[in-house]
């Protein structure tokens, strides 16, 4: 018998990552931002971990999904989690820039353009 | 015995002598009764008397000397008699002293002889006496026949002896046979020798039903062993074919999670749920079958992805709480049996187990490897019942004939114990069940300093330098990957966790954690930098614009399908 291709992918199915949940509640869209409030404690399930550590700074939801490499709806089940035990805040985008008027500087502009050209 | 000689009768020579004095006495009487008779007759009388009395007495004469004549030779004939009796008794005592001596020591001596080897006419020639003919011939066929029977109990002996050598040597060769000889063929043939190979290396008993019975007995079990090994080959090419597809399907599916929204999610995870228990039973057979598992790992994998990658296979995995404090790896080759491992004996304690109870998974670290305890609360195991699941995740036994029913889940469990190691002992459980210890040695483990970085690739900080205080950077980052230390919330586990250097620096309750080594004022001021340095605006701009761009995109693009709005009307929160 031939040996098989080795498995490259990961062995956790999305079920057991959200602990069999499909449905997420209605707090998270693509583009919320999400804002960590504390330290990844000991003992968390490793995606909640990556997500505190992912959002030290202002992230949006879609961000996180490209990141963990999960499905945009897995993700939004574990924010919800996380928004569940205030671990995390979210916030929308306008409101954030209302708030705080944080306009990137013309240097990152430049550079996002120049990223898009060479897509 | 010896025979004395008759006594002489002394009487026989004293009548021979009164016999002649009789008529010597009787005939001078009957002379003077006649010469009285004739003178005391009258004279007239006288010439008729004296006639008259001489006759008489010649009368008288010839009577008494024919009566003495016959006497004397009845004597004679009587004294011979006596005689010849006397020489017969004498030869009978003679005879019967041969005859003695015949049955006394003639006859012994000759046996004797015989015995020893000689021929019986030697023998009958070397003993002495044996006086008469007749005794000889006696002694002559007593020998013959002595020496006949000798002979034949010689013959017998030796007939005896021979059996008795063929018994031993018979039964030394079927001592043989069975004990080294069958079983080193039984190995061989095991092993997957064929039967002609086998039986021309067979050291054959001498004996034909040996060699009938040994013949016999190593085709069958070669047809056998071929039947069995040929069926275990098909079963594990099909299986081959099953779990490939089966592996597939999962990738698929993943695929459609990640292409497909909320609205379908549900109906792929139940899907996905269904198709790896699908992979468990279809491994769980090709491993009985001597076949491959469906999946390698080419990477070391957390233990908290083997733990999910084990209870995702089981039916009841919402049922199973997961407590896993380490960070550590296994290696690539033997992940997947030790997840195959943890998803069976994880699968055993949620079925026997009441179906509202949870079943409780505890990992902890220990020096003598990762220890995975796998506690229910179900009924505690029969005393029989627990002897029979150790023996049978010991791994001694390999045999399929052991298998029992459908019930072959342990059977597995002893497999990849005894493949990679692992040990797995049953204990009553604290809470109420059976524990199953599951202990992973510590060459199964990926070096875990190795698997950090390897996933940090695409994390967002990977490209920055971790903000913190130079000492302690190491740590915390270490730390942010991989959840190290238990919660402070004292988990129902009943030995202490063991407590690593690299830790956190606050628990979640917010209180600082001072690790080995470090002072408290340490661990304090590093609490206090972390908001701080977070909040910095420097670190802000020193995120990577064009990484957090692409991540954006990346998102935007597998989301696009997705259920959420893109960037629609502002959402709650």
């Amino acid at each position: 018998m031939t040996r098989r291709p080795v498995d490259t992918g990961a062995p956790d199915r999305l079920y057991t990552v959200t602990g069999g949940r499909s449905r997420a509640d209605d707090s998270f869209d693509l583009v919320t931002l999400v804002v960590a409030e504390c330290e990844p404690s000991p003992g968390m399930q490793s995606e909640h971990v990556r997500i505190l550590e992912l959002c030290r700074h202002p992230t949006a939801v879609v961000e996180i999904a490209a990141e963990l490499a999960l499905p945009i709806t897995v993700i939004r089940i574990l924010l919800g989690d996380l928004l569940a035990t205030g671990t995390i805040t979210a916030r929308h985008p306008r409101l954030a820039q209302s708030a705080a008027a944080s306009h990137p500087d013309t240097a990152l502009l430049q550079e996002v353009l120049h990223g898009l050209r060479n897509l | 015995m010896s025979v004395s000689a008759p006594p002489t009768p002394p009487r026989t020579q004293k009548a021979s002598r009164s016999t002649p004095a009789v008529p010597a006495i009787v005939l001078p009487a009957a002379a003077a009764g006649a010469a009285a008779a004739w003178a005391a007759a009258p004279e007239a009388a006288r010439g008729w008397t004296a006639t008259l009395a001489m006759t008489a007495w010649v009368c008288v004469a010839v009577t008494v000397v024919l009566a003495s004549h016959l006497v004397g030779r009845a004597r004679r004939t009587a004294a011979g008699r006596r005689t010849e009796t006397g020489a017969l008794k004498a030869r009978l005592a003679q005879e019967n002293a041969a005859l003695v001596h015949l049955v006394n020591v003639a006859l012994p001596a000759v046996a004797q002889q015989v015995r020893d080897g000689t021929s019986a006419d030697e023998a009958v020639a070397n003993t002495a006496g044996g006086s008469g003919p007749h005794l000889r011939q006696v002694l002559q066929s007593c020998a013959g026949l002595m020496e006949d029977a000798v002979r034949r109990a010689a013959d017998a002996e030796a007939g005896h002896r021979e059996a008795l050598r063929e018994t031993r040597r018979n039964t030394a060769e079927l001592e043989h046979l069975t004990g080294s000889t069958l079983p080193a063929t039984v190995l061989k043939l095991r092993e997957g020798t064929s039967a002609e190979i086998a039986l021309a290396e067979l050291d054959w008993p001498r004996g034909p039903q040996a060699r009938a019975c040994a013949e016999l007995f190593v085709r069958e079990l070669a047809h056998s062993e071929r039947r069995t090994a040929a069926a275990e080959s098909a079963a594990a090419k099909s299986l081959s074919r099953v779990q490939a597809k089966a592996v597939s399907m999962l990738a698929d599916l993943r695929e459609m999670q990640d292409r497909h929204g909320e609205e379908f999610l549900g109906d792929l995870l139940r899907l996905d749920h269904s198709t790896s228990q699908l992979g468990l039973i279809t491994d769980r057979l090709a491993l009985l079958m001597g076949g491959r598992s469906s999946r390698a790992w080419n990477r070391p994998i957390v233990m908290e992805s083997i733990l999910r990658g084990a209870v995702g296979r089981i039916a009841a995995y919402q049922r199973v709480r997961m407590h896993c404090a380490t960070g550590a790896a296994i290696s690539g080759y033997a992940a997947e049996g030790v997840m195959h491992l943890l998803a069976e004996l994880m699968d055993n304690a949620a079925n026997f187990s009441p179906p509202i109870d949870e079943v409780h998974v505890y990992v902890e670290e220990r020096t003598a490897g990762i220890v995975v305890t796998i506690e229910d609360s179900g009924l505690k195991m029969a005393d029989a019942a627990m002897r029979h699941a150790e023996e049978a995740v010991s791994g001694r036994t390999t045999d399929l004939a052991s298998l029992q029913g459908t019930r072959l889940g342990l059977a597995v469990v002893g497999r990849l114990a005894a493949k990679y190691g692992v040990g797995v002992s049953y204990r009553p459980s604290s809470r109420g069940g059976t524990g199953v210890v599951v202990l992973v040695p510590p060459q199964l483990l990926a070096q875990q300093r190795d698997t950090g970085p390897a996933p940090a690739g695409r994390t967002f900080g990977g490209a920055v330098p971790v903000p913190g205080p130079a000492p302690a950077a190491e740590a915390p980052a270490l730390a942010r990957r991989v959840p190290d230390v238990r919660p402070p919330a004292p988990p129902p586990e009943p030995t202490e966790p063991v407590v690593r250097p690299r830790r956190a620096s606050a628990t979640a309750g917010g209180l600082p954690v001072r690790s080995p080594g470090r002072t408290m004022a340490d661990a304090e001021r590093e609490r206090g930098d972390q908001p701080r340095q977070s909040a910095d605006p420097a670190a802000t701009a020193s995120r990577d614009a064009g990484s957090s761009f692409g991540a954006f995109h990346r998102g935007r693009r597998s989301g696009a399908n997705g259920g959420a709005p893109a960037a629609g009307p502002p959402g709650p929160g």
